[in-house]
């Protein structure tokens, strides 16, 4: 029973299914409010601390739970649910009053009326930093900070992972080029944060949580913050082991397992696989496939997109922004795009030039 | 004259605290009486320069911290916490190869209190969440649109100099999870485009056969002072570490928490 | 006088930008004072035939195979993002801890997502019958430099 169990937990958490559902789960949990209810979020987290309590009694789970360094990615885990259960919950709640024609909570009942920052303000931060202070201590004596063998250049050890909020770079990696994955996609992540405030043309929503008022900006921000890097840092936390291989929750960290990571090149799918040829002589040609799918996906498809779907978007940013905007959004899904490639296609390059250290 | 006298004798701790705050050194600190009148209320914060970041008041919705979470105050009280025990950390540590990794171990065994590298370490861990909490409040709350753009760009960058306090932090102790986690990180600096020798386009720089981008010049040479991790890189992340980014950190927060009053103050409905 | 602003402004980003220039090429130094990177690795002889020989690697990040017809050094730099992979002597290849590439004994990247090759280092006899081995001269297989006499010791 336990291990059909333990056994199943490690099925759904092979990554494309993982992802998948996780996806599935966020999409459904912005469309039903009902996801929202505060017993519906308490059941989920006193769910959530139960699977932790007993996956503890597994010794492969245990192992890297306790690790002093994976302590705060749970802690944060717990914390980020339960921020964001709190944010769409007032979101909700104003939504409703708003319905009604009341102001959102953060404007009625006096609300909108000043009080003195002494003492209310700095009384409240004080007792937050002293909260704060308790909470250091108190881990600082609970865990001793991880020290490792002495540094050895020649030797790396199995597996070797990035600091834990760097691991959804480091998932990254294994799908893009580092030139992509490590310097161009993390450029565009700050780049694309700091467009935030000039693409978003919606002037409602400032000052107060409201979810109806903001739906695709609140959609596509989340979903960039919980599956895209929340997620992604559990992937690489939990689940990738020894030679960077997937591992299941419970499962043994084995050195030695095998796995084929046989991986292609677009350019051999379609002159080798499709056409019967062998590869052209001249890289260029060679990868006209992959060249044309790029340009199909940056060039000709905003454009095509901003005739159908996202036609409301163009006539209200205009040509400068609605570009801007749909390049970070292609952008963005170009990353779970590729993963499932990768994992249903053995995917390798797009386009391969590594003749010119060009690879997508 | 008559209630004078009927009036019993002032207790003991109210007549010292009378005397001390009668004073000419408590007087020449503090130019009002307790803050318990609205005249002093207002004293307090327009007197004190470190109160003076707040305003005198404030919507009542902006105290709240269901509706603020305390995440940004959090923040800069951790990035105090970290300046405070890497200040103490720093009288025990010397960043070379040779020493960096023992004295980390004798951090932790012959040093009274040893915990300071236990709060730096956690401290900095939750520092990271911390600010990607706040912003996320800000996300939720709407808080970057106009007049607010600006400042929600300066905290964007803020987010990014405490992750690289974080990453330049790691490489201190000279462990195997040091080295290897910065050989990785350094080396996607090494596919930099143009900047980096295995960059596309690093190839087109070059005067004849004489390459202008290779392994003793690129963008990851000047961040690691070298073409592996060693002496070089372990000097330079410790002065970025210690000096570098927490000055731009500091300089940018002071900017940050000046636009949060010129912009209006805490966020609210109209 | 009306060209006054413009040649003092003009100077003035030109005065700019070189210090900038000036202070980049602060970051690169002169002398670089890294441990040298050839060393010497023994007789011919003490190698087995279709063998890697590890020996080398926590010391120098080298290794040696030894095939029926000569040597060739395989640089442990993982080209993807320079972590040193393991020989896995059991499945016969290399394999990266880092992000799961696969490389033959040859060098070639199979799996994984290494974009190219190992790198081979120049390796020679020395004057002493010794085999040399030579970090800084490097030779990359898509580059066809793996046929350069010196990528590979004939015996």
């Amino acid at each position: 029973m336990v291990d059909a169990l333990k056994g199943a937990i490690n099925f759904l958490t092979a990554p494309e299914i993982f992802i998948t559902l996780a996806s599935v789960l966020f999409f459904l949990s912005m469309r039903y409010k009902a996801f929202w209810a505060p017993k519906v979020a308490l059941a989920l987290g006193i769910l959530g601390a139960i699977f932790l309590a007993v996956s503890m009694l597994d010794h492969n789970f245990a192992l890297i739970v306790k690790k002093p360094d994976n302590v705060p990615i749970v802690a944060m885990l717990f914390l980020v649910g339960f921020f964001v259960w709190l944010s769409m919950h007032q979101a909700h709640q104003n939504d409703e009053r708003i319905a009604r024609g009341e102001p959102p909570n953060e404007a009625s009942n006096g609300e909108n009326e000043k009080t003195w920052v002494w003492p209310d303000l700095v009384y409240t931060e004080l007792l937050c930093m002293i909260i704060g202070m308790i909470v250091l201590v108190v881990w600082g004596l609970a865990f001793h900070a991880p020290i490792e063998e002495a540094a050895n250049p020649a030797r790396t050890p199995n597996p070797s992972k990035a600091p834990w909020y760097f691991l959804g770079l480091q998932e990254m990696l294994v799908y893009y080029d580092p030139w992509l994955a490590g310097v161009v996609f993390p450029s565009l992540i700050i780049v694309g944060l700091m467009a935030i405030p000039y693409i978003d043309m919606n002037p409602k929503g400032n000052g107060y949580y409201t979810f109806k008022e903001r739906k695709v900006e609140i959609t596509i921000f989340m979903f960039g913050f919980l599956i895209q890097w929340v997620l992604l840092v559990i992937l690489g936390t939990f689940l990738r082991g020894p030679n960077w291989n997937f591992f299941g929750p419970y499962e043994y960290w084995d050195l030695h397992k095998l796995l084929a990571l046989n991986n292609v090149n677009l350019s051999e799918y379609v002159w080798v696989k499709a056409l019967g040829v062998g590869l052209p002589k001249n890289m260029f040609v060679r990868e006209i496939p992959g060249i044309l799918a790029t340009l199909v996906y940056v060039v000709v498809l905003p454009g095509l997109l901003a005739r159908t779907w996202l036609k409301k978007y163009f006539e209200k940013l205009g040509p400068w922004r609605y570009a801007v905007f749909v390049m970070l959004l292609l952008l963005q899904i170009a990353l779970p795009i590729k993963m499932m490639l990768r994992w249903l296609f053995d995917l390798k390059y797009i386009v391969a030039l590594p003749e010119i250290f060009f690879n997508i | 004259m008559a209630t004078n006298a009927t009036k019993p004798p002032e207790p003991f701790l109210t007549r010292t605290w009378d005397y001390i705050t009668d004073t000419q050194i408590w007087k020449s600190i503090f130019r009002h009486g307790m803050p318990s009148t609205s005249r002093n209320r207002v004293l307090v914060v327009m007197t004190n320069v470190f109160l003076h970041l707040h305003p005198v008041k404030i919507r009542k919705s902006g105290v709240r911290l269901k509706f603020t979470w305390c995440m940004g105050g959090l923040t800069f009280f951790l990035f105090l916490v970290e300046t405070f025990t890497g200040l103490l950390l720093m009288f025990y540590y010397r960043p070379t190869v040779a020493y960096a990794y023992m004295d980390i171990i004798d951090l932790a065994e012959q040093v009274p209190l040893g915990i300071m590298r236990e709060i730096h370490r956690w401290g900095a861990h939750a520092m990271v969440i911390t600010v990607w909490l706040h912003m996320f409040r800000v996300f939720m709350t709407g808080s970057y649109k106009p007049p607010r753009e600006f400042n929600w760009n300066v905290g964007v960058i803020l987010l990014v100099l405490t992750l690289l306090l974080s990453f330049t932090g790691y490489l201190l102790p000279w462990d195997q999870l040091a080295i290897w986690a910065i050989t990785v990180g350094s080396n996607m600096a090494r596919a930099t485009p143009l900047l980096g020798y295995e960059g596309p386009g690093a190839q087109l720089l070059a005067l004849g056969d004489v390459k202008m981008v290779h392994a003793g010049s690129d963008a990851r040479f000047a961040l690691l002072g070298g073409r592996f991790v060693g002496e070089g890189a372990l000097l330079r992340f410790y002065v970025l570490h210690c000096v570098g980014i927490p000055l731009i950190a500091g300089i940018l927060m002071a900017v940050h928490f000046w636009r949060v009053r010129k912009d209006g103050g805490i966020s609210g409905p109209v | 006088m009306i060209w006054s602003l413009p040649i003092g402004w003009a100077a003035f980003s030109a005065a700019c930008a070189s210090s900038l220039v000036a202070t980049a090429r602060f970051l690169f130094p002169n002398v670089l004072f890294e441990p040298p990177q050839a060393f010497k690795a023994g007789f011919p002889g003490e190698y087995n035939v279709g063998e890697v020989d590890t020996r080398w690697k926590d010391a120098f990040s080298v290794w040696i195979v030894r095939q029926p017809e000569g040597f060739y050094a395989l640089i442990a730099v993982c080209t993807h993002l320079g972590c040193s992979p393991n020989w896995l002597a059991a499945e016969a290849k290399f394999k990266c801890p880092c992000h799961g590439s696969g490389f033959y004994a040859s060098g070639i990247n199979f799996e994984g997502p290494a974009p190219r090759p190992l790198e081979r280092a120049r390796i020679v006899l020395a004057d002493d019958g010794q085999i040399l081995v030579d970090k800084s001269t490097k030779f990359q297989f898509e580059k066809g430099e793996w046929t350069n006499p010196e990528a590979f010791l004939k015996i």
